[in-house]
């Protein structure tokens, strides 16, 4: 395909090294997922006997992971309406109105992603401290929400970039105030998008490790943190079991974004389909 | 005549007065959210880091930062990350360029492969790595054979290379394989029909096209990997101490704030040198594509 000359010896061993490199990629999950159902978490692999038992531990009495897990959705789920509501307006306010000092703001929601996640969790440890929130989900999900919210700000300026604007044209040219448009032809199409960027804040704050630990107490560690932790103090077996739910549950996510976006895809098609010969650009691009 | 010319312009001004009122109703929850959960804290992190205990101006803190032990921190996480992107830049170069030559089918399979991981909490993947590589772990079982096995492969600097590579890898891999799709394949096989070789067409062609995307590719990982703290500090031994994990270690156990805050800016300026840098080289590549282009 390329009008190049290509050796069988060159296309082997090029195939090979890229298949090692996924491996490298791979590998770290797959053990995982595998040794967390072995007898003998560390020392055979492949495992000689199955088990559950590390799932067991997890919940049994007296564990430390369910208090840390329902903690993580906690935050997960406030810092998810936060950066939800920041970032349908500032989507909104991004790509559907003349903003002076657009560049600026535009800025301003990158800042968080090239920043080290450290400086800004210091920052915050700083912010907190003072006002005696250290500990507090509140103040968690406040500081997961820096680094969610522009990640929602992304999703949906691609989301809302992809619809065309002649539908809402359209429908205010037939009289359609400015809610029933965004209630009508607006939200139906950023659906998607929206559950997108839903989902892809609801991971960044339960997967978030910094912050969390500057402003963790005693009392309040996430899940992350209590994975450290057991990693750092005392590795104990149900912390593979609990990486393992984390994989599952991150692939899970990413599939039902997929899911979403499959579904989603065909709508604005179906809508505009007078034009769906020439080919209108599909909505929602990857921001992430 | 002249009120019929003014007559479009007002609405046309009202709208656009307008839109502007509304965007900038939009806008106000991200900017006055971020300007006091991220921007202020950063502000008073630069202010507390000149402060002294009474209050009086100093810049001792950075004196500090940058002498003993902590500058051997700092040189130590310039080199780790001059490590880490180097290596996730070769892998990310070989991988990318795979899977651009592959079918669409495979080449979607190897991507996803490639960004699922991603999404997967680094602390995870760098337990995953701490399993693969221990003494007992695959790696050793499978190296069994080789002379001087079970080899040290955690807690130094192999095994921090190793596990930070892993977390860059999906970023070079992303932003190089876009490059190479925007490689216009005619102008490889021009050269080919001119008689060049696959070396020189590769030196002379190929290298060029993509040289301004791998250098922003190590860049980014270089400036990702500086402030990195998870994996440096599960996988590393003492003398892999980076300055994230200083940074840490002085808020949460030497109750040191001002000296992490010293290090945070420092981090922090390091990293807008290296976006700044990132800024040169793709206007750079623009305008040479440009030159060429003409």
């Amino acid at each position: 395909m390329i009008g190049l000359r290509k050796t069988l010896a060159g296309r082997i061993v090029l195939t090979a090294v890229a298949t090692v490199i996924l491996l490298f990629l791979a590998l770290p999950i797959l053990v995982i997922l595998v040794t967390s159902f072995s007898d003998n978490a560390f020392a055979a692999f492949p495992p000689d006997t199955w088990t559950l038992n590390w799932y067991k531990v997890l919940f049994a009495d007296g564990s430390k992971w369910p208090a840390a897990l329902s903690l993580s959705a906690l935050i997960a789920a406030l810092s998810t309406v936060f950066s939800l509501i920041i970032g349908v307006t500032a989507a909104t306010a991004l790509t559907r109105s003349e903003l002076p000092l657009r560049s600026a703001v535009y800025a301003l929601v990158l800042g968080p992603l090239v920043i080290p996640n450290i400086v800004t969790a210091l920052g915050l440890f700083l912010l907190f401290e003072p006002a005696a929130m250290l500990g507090s989900p509140l103040a968690m999900a406040l500081g997961h929400t820096v680094l969610a919210s522009p990640i929602a700000v992304l999703i949906l300026i691609a989301t809302l970039r992809g619809i065309d604007e002649r539908l809402e044209d359209a429908a205010a040219s037939m009289g359609a105030g400015r809610l029933t448009i965004a209630r009508r032809i607006t939200f139906p199409l950023a659906a998607p998008g929206m559950i997108a960027a839903a989902i892809f804040s609801f991971i960044t704050s339960f997967d978030e490790f910094y912050i969390s630990q500057f402003l963790s107490s005693v009392d309040t560690v996430t899940l992350p943190v209590q994975v450290y932790n057991s990693l750092t103090f005392e590795i104990d077996p149900s912390v593979t079991a609990i990486s393992a739910i984390l994989i599952a549950f991150a692939i899970l996510a990413l599939a039902l974004v997929a899911l979403v976006r499959w579904l989603g895809s065909g709508r604005q098609g179906s809508l505009l389909s007078a034009e769906t010969a020439t080919g209108i650009a599909a909505p929602g691009g990857e921001a992430v | 005549m002249a009120a019929l010319t003014a007559a479009p312009a007002r609405p046309r001004k009202l709208l656009a007065s307008r839109k502007t009122r509304v965007g900038i109703l939009y806008a106000l929850p991200v900017v006055v959210y971020l300007l006091v959960l991220f921007v202020y804290p950063i502000i008073s992190t630069l202010f507390l880091s000149l402060k002294n205990a009474d209050g009086s101006l100093t810049l001792h803190w950075y004196v500090d930062a940058l002498t003993g032990v902590n500058l051997s921190v700092l040189i130590t996480t310039l080199r780790i990350s001059a490590e880490t992107a180097l290596l996730s830049l070769v892998f990310g170069f070989i991988l990318a360029n795979a899977i651009s030559r592959l079918r669409p089918l495979w080449a979607g399979l190897a991507m996803l492969i490639v960004v699922v991981p991603h999404f997967i909490s680094a602390l995870v993947r760098t337990y995953g790595w701490i399993i693969l590589l221990g003494d007992k772990g695959l790696v050793n079982e499978t190296l069994a054979w080789a002379p001087g096995a079970p080899y040290q492969l955690l807690y130094n600097e192999l095994g921090v290379v190793i596990g930070t590579t892993s977390m860059m890898l999906p970023y070079t891999v992303l932003l190089l394989y876009g490059v190479m799709r925007g490689v216009d394949r005619g102008l490889l096989a021009a050269a080919a029909s001119m008689g060049a070789g696959r070396v020189t067409i590769f030196r002379r062609v190929y290298l060029p096209l993509v040289a301004p995307g791998l250098a922003s590719a190590g860049l980014l990982s270089f400036i990702l990997s500086l402030g990195y703290y998870i994996t440096p500090a599960l996988m590393g031994g003492p003398n892999q101490t980076m300055i994230a994990t200083l940074i840490n270690q002085q808020v949460t156990k030497e109750n040191q704030w001002n000296g992490a805050a010293a290090q945070g800016v420092l981090l922090l300026l390091l990293t807008l040198a290296g976006l700044l840098l990132v800024k040169l080289v793709s206007s750079l590549g623009a305008s040479a594509k440009k030159r060429s282009a003409s």
